[in-house]
C-alpha cells in the first residue's frame, strides 16, 4: 500500500501529464477551430484545479477540499476530450460534459471544512453527479457526430441510433433538473456566507463570490439552451463560465491559506493575552476575541461535586442547543471545561480545538479558582448554617432542661417540703410523698443522662462507635439491626459525627418513618494510594419514605456536619420505599 | 376560724400543679382550679371566684405577666403571685411592673412564703 503522501503526489503528477497530454492531443485535432485557446486553457485551468488541489491535499489530508479540487480538475480534463481526435476521448468528452459541474457543486458545498453537513446537502450532490453522468450518457448513445455536420469528429463509439429530436427533448429536461440544481447550490451557499462568524465568512467571500457566479452563469447557459439562443450568445456564456471556473483554484487555495493563518493568528493572541487574564471572566473574553464569538460562553468541571461552574462558581449545564455548540477541554485526558460556543464555528472545527487547546492550561487554572469561589460560597453557607444550628442546639438543650429536670427538680422539692411537714402528723402520707419524690427523682435523672447523651455520649469516649451505636439499637422502640465492620482507631470527630448521624437518622424513624424495623450499617473503608480513608454510616429503614434534607428533620444540621468534615452526605427516600441515610466522613 | 383562700393554678406542667395542691391544700388552701395556658386561666379566672392566683410566668401561648395585667385590672382582682422555675435575678423588673403582689420562685414555694406575700 502506498502512504498518503506518496499517493497524493503520484496522482497530482499524473494531472499534469495527462494536461500535456491532452495539450498534444488538442493540437493534432483538426476539427477543433480554436485549437490555440483550448491548449491554453487546458494547462491554465486543468493544471490550476490539479495543482491547487495536490497542494491542498499535502498540507490538510484531513481535508477532502483538496482530493475534490484535484478530481475537479480530472473532470475538466475529461470535458477538454470531446476536443480531441480520438474517439474514446472523444466520446467520453461528450457523454461527461459536465461531469466539472458536479465537483464544483460538491466542492461549494462542501466549503471549507471538505464535509457535507445535511441531508439536503447531499441530496443535492447524488442528484448532480447522477444528472451528469446517467443523464449525459443516455442522449450520447442518439446523436451521430457526422449526422449534426462534424464530419471530421472521431466516431462516437456509444452511438446506437441516431435520434436528434429524442436527444434534444432529453438535453432539454436535463437542463431544467441542471438549472434547479444549480440555483439550490447558489441559494445554500449564500445562505451559508451570511451565517458564517465573521472571521470565517472573510476568509470565504472570494470563493462564494465565484462559486456563486458560476453557478448563476451555469444556470443562464442551460436557460439561454432551453430557449434556442444563438450559437454565439451561448459561447460568449460558456467563456463567461470559464473565468470564475478558472479562477477558483486559486481562491480555494487562497481561502485554505487565509482560515490557516487566521487560526494561527487568532490562536497566536490569544496565547499572548492569556497571560493577562488574572480575573475571572477575562480568560472568556479573550477566548470570544479569538473566536470572534462575542457570546461564547464557558464552563468549568468540578470532578469533587461532578458538575459544572461559572466563573463566580455557580452551577451551570453546559448544553448544545439551536445554534450553539459544546466543545469540551481536556488536559492529559482530564476533563478541564466545556467552551459553549456558535454552531456556525463548526465549520472550522480545527480552530475551536486549537483555541481550546492553546487556552488549556489557563482554563485549568481557572477552573482552580472557580472549584475554589465554589468551595467557599458552599463553606460559608455551611458555616452560617452551623452557627445557626449551633445555636438552635442551645436554645433545644436550655429548652430541655427548663420543662424537663428542671421542672421535676422543682415539683422534687414542694413534694420534700411537703413531706417533711407532715412526717409528724401524718407518717404514712410523708411515707407516700417521700415514694413519689424518689420516682421523680429517677426521672430527672434518667432526663439529665438523655440530655448529656445528646451533647456527648459518654459511651463514644470510653468505649467507640460500635459499643455506643450497639447502645443506641438497644434503647430503640423498634428491632435494630447494626452490622459494624471497624479496626478501630477512628478519630474522634469522625466517630462523634458518625454517631450523630445514626441517632439523628433512627430518632427520624422512630418519629416519621412507620418502620417495622431498621438496619445500621457502619464500615471503615482504608484509602487506595495516596487517598485517606473513610467511614461509611448508613441507615435504612422499611418506612413510608419521602424524607429530604430540606425537610427540617434535622437531616440538614447532619449534612452540614458531614460537609463541614469534607465528607458525602445523602438521603436515598422515594416514598413509600423506605429510606436510607448514607454519610461518608473523611479519616484524616 | 376565716374560710380558706381560694387558689387558681396556672402552670404548664400537670407534675407541677399536682404538687403545688398537695402542697398547698396540706396548708389550709382550697385549690378551686387548675390552668395550663394563659387563656384557660382568664376563662377560669372570669367563671370561678378566687382569691389568688398562682401564675407562671413562662405560658406556652401568653406571658404570664400580660396576663397578670389582663386579670389585675377587672374589678375586685384577686391577688396574683407571679412563679417561675428560673430565679427573680434571672428576670427583669417587668415582673416588678406586672401588677402581681409579688414573685416565688417555684422551688420555694410554701404556704408560709404566700401568707408572707399577701399579708
Amino acid at each position: 500500500m502506498i502512504a498518503r503522501p506518496r499517493l497524493v503526489s503520484l496522482v497530482g503528477a499524473a494531472g499534469f501529464a495527462c494536461g500535456l497530454v491532452l495539450a498534444t492531443l488538442l493540437a493534432s485535432a483538426d476539427f477543433e477551430r480554436e485549437q490555440g485557446l483550448w491548449i491554453g486553457l487546458t494547462l491554465v485551468i486543468g493544471w490550476g484545479w490539479v495543482g491547487a488541489g495536490t497542494f491542498a491535499a499535502l498540507r490538510r489530508p484531513d481535508n477532502r477540499v483538496g482530493t475534490l479540487m484535484v478530481a475537479t480538475g480530472f473532470a475538466f480534463y475529461v470535458m477538454v476530450g470531446e476536443r480531441t481526435d480520438v474517439a474514446a476521448l472523444f466520446t467520453a468528452g461528450i457523454a461527461l460534459e459536465s461531469l466539472f459541474a458536479a465537483t464544483a457543486v460538491h466542492l461549494l458545498l462542501a466549503f471549507p471544512s471538505g464535509r457535507l453537513r445535511g441531508g439536503l446537502d447531499r441530496a443535492l450532490v447524488a442528484a448532480a453527479y447522477v444528472a451528469v453522468t446517467i443523464g449525459g450518457l443516455v442522449p450520447t448513445m442518439f446523436i451521430d457526430p457526422a449526422a449534426v455536420g462534424c464530419h471530421d469528429c472521431p466516431a462516437n463509439l456509444l452511438l446506437i441510433e441516431h435520434d436528434l429530436s429524442f436527444a434534444e427533448r432529453w438535453f432539454d429536461g436535463l437542463a431544467v433538473v441542471g438549472i434547479a440544481i444549480l440555483l439550490a447550490t447558489l441559494v445554500l451557499i449564500a445562505r451559508r456566507w451570511l451565517r458564517a462568524s465573521p472571521p470565517l465568512r472573510r476568509a470565504v467571500t472570494l470563493v462564494f463570490v465565484a462559486g456563486g457566479a458560476l453557478m448563476m452563469l451555469l444556470a443562464a447557459l442551460l436557460g439561454a439552451s432551453l430557449a434556442d439562443t444563438s450559437h454565439t450568445v451561448i459561447d460568449v456564456g460558456w467563456y463567461s463560465a470559464l473565468v470564475p471556473f478558472g479562477l477558483l483554484p486559486y481562491l480555494f487555495i487562497g481561502s485554505l491559506i487565509r482560515a490557516k493563518m487566521l487560526r494561527g493568528g487568532a490562536v497566536g493572541s490569544l496565547v499572548a493575552t492569556i497571560g493577562d487574564t488574572p480575573g475571572p471572566g477575562d480568560l472568556r473574553d479573550a477566548l470570544a476575541t479569538a473566536l470572534g464569538d462575542p457570546s461564547l460562553e464557558l464552563a468549568y468541571w468540578l470532578p469533587s461535586s461532578e458538575q459544572y461552574v461559572d466563573a463566580q462558581g455557580r452551577k451551570v449545564v453546559p448544553r448544545a442547543r439551536s445554534g450553539r455548540a459544546v466543545h469540551r477541554v481536556e488536559l492529559d485526558g482530564v476533563q478541564v471545561a466545556a467552551i459553549v460556543h456558535d454552531a456556525t464555528l463548526l465549520d472550522d472545527p480545527e480552530l475551536v480545538e486549537a483555541a481550546g487547546g492553546a487556552a488549556a492550561l489557563a482554563l485549568e487554572r481557572e477552573r482552580l479558582e472557580a472549584e475554589l469561589r465554589a468551595k467557599v460560597e458552599e463553606l460559608s453557607a455551611s458555616r452560617a448554617r452551623m452557627i445557626r444550628f449551633g445555636m438552635a442546639e442551645r436554645r433545644r438543650i436550655e429548652r430541655d432542661l427548663h420543662d424537663g429536670a428542671q421542672q421535676r427538680l422543682v415539683s422534687l422539692a414542694l413534694d420534700l417540703r411537703l413531706a417533711r411537714e407532715t412526717v409528724r402528723t401524718d407518717p404514712d402520707r410523708a411515707d407516700e410523698l417521700l415514694g413519689a419524690a424518689a420516682d421523680e427523682l429517677t426521672e430527672a435523672l434518667e432526663e439529665l443522662r438523655e440530655l448529656a447523651r445528646g451533647i456527648h455520649p459518654a459511651l463514644l469516649s470510653d468505649r467507640g462507635l460500635a459499643p455506643a451505636i450497639e447502645a443506641l439499637a438497644r434503647r430503640a422502640p423498634l428491632p435494630v439491626e447494626v452490622d459494624s465492620r471497624l479496626n478501630g482507631g477512628i478519630p474522634e470527630a469522625a466517630e462523634l459525627a458518625g454517631y450523630f448521624v445514626v441517632s439523628e437518622a433512627l430518632t427520624n424513624v422512630f418519629k416519621y418513618a412507620r418502620a417495622s424495623r431498621a438496619t445500621v450499617t457502619i464500615e471503615e473503608r482504608p484509602g487506595e494510594e495516596a487517598a485517606r480513608g473513610s467511614l461509611l454510616v448508613a441507615v435504612t429503614d422499611d418506612g413510608v419514605g419521602g424524607a429530604s434534607v430540606d425537610g427540617g428533620t434535622g437531616l440538614r444540621g447532619l449534612a452540614d456536619r458531614i460537609a463541614s468534615l469534607g465528607g458525602r452526605f445523602e438521603v436515598d427516600s422515594p416514598a413509600g420505599r423506605g429510606t436510607t441515610v448514607r454519610a461518608r466522613i473523611p479519616l484524616d | 376560724m376565716a374560710r380558706p383562700k381560694r387558689v387558681l393554678i396556672v402552670d404548664d406542667h400537670p407534675g407541677f400543679r399536682a404538687s403545688v395542691r398537695r402542697l398547698l391544700e396540706g396548708q389550709g388552701f382550697e385549690i378551686v382550679g387548675e390552668a395550663a395556658d394563659g387563656a384557660q386561666a382568664l376563662r377560669c379566672a372570669a367563671e370561678v371566684e378566687v382569691d389568688l392566683i398562682l401564675l407562671d410566668i413562662h405560658l406556652p401561648d401568653l406571658d404570664g405577666r400580660d396576663v397578670a395585667g389582663r386579670l389585675g385590672a377587672t374589678p375586685d382582682a384577686p391577688a396574683i403571685v407571679l412563679i417561675s422555675s428560673r430565679d427573680i435575678d434571672d428576670l427583669d423588673d417587668s415582673v416588678e411592673r406586672a401588677g402581681a403582689r409579688g414573685f416565688i420562685s417555684k422551688a420555694e414555694l410554701s404556704g408560709d412564703a404566700l401568707a408572707a406575700l399577701l399579708r
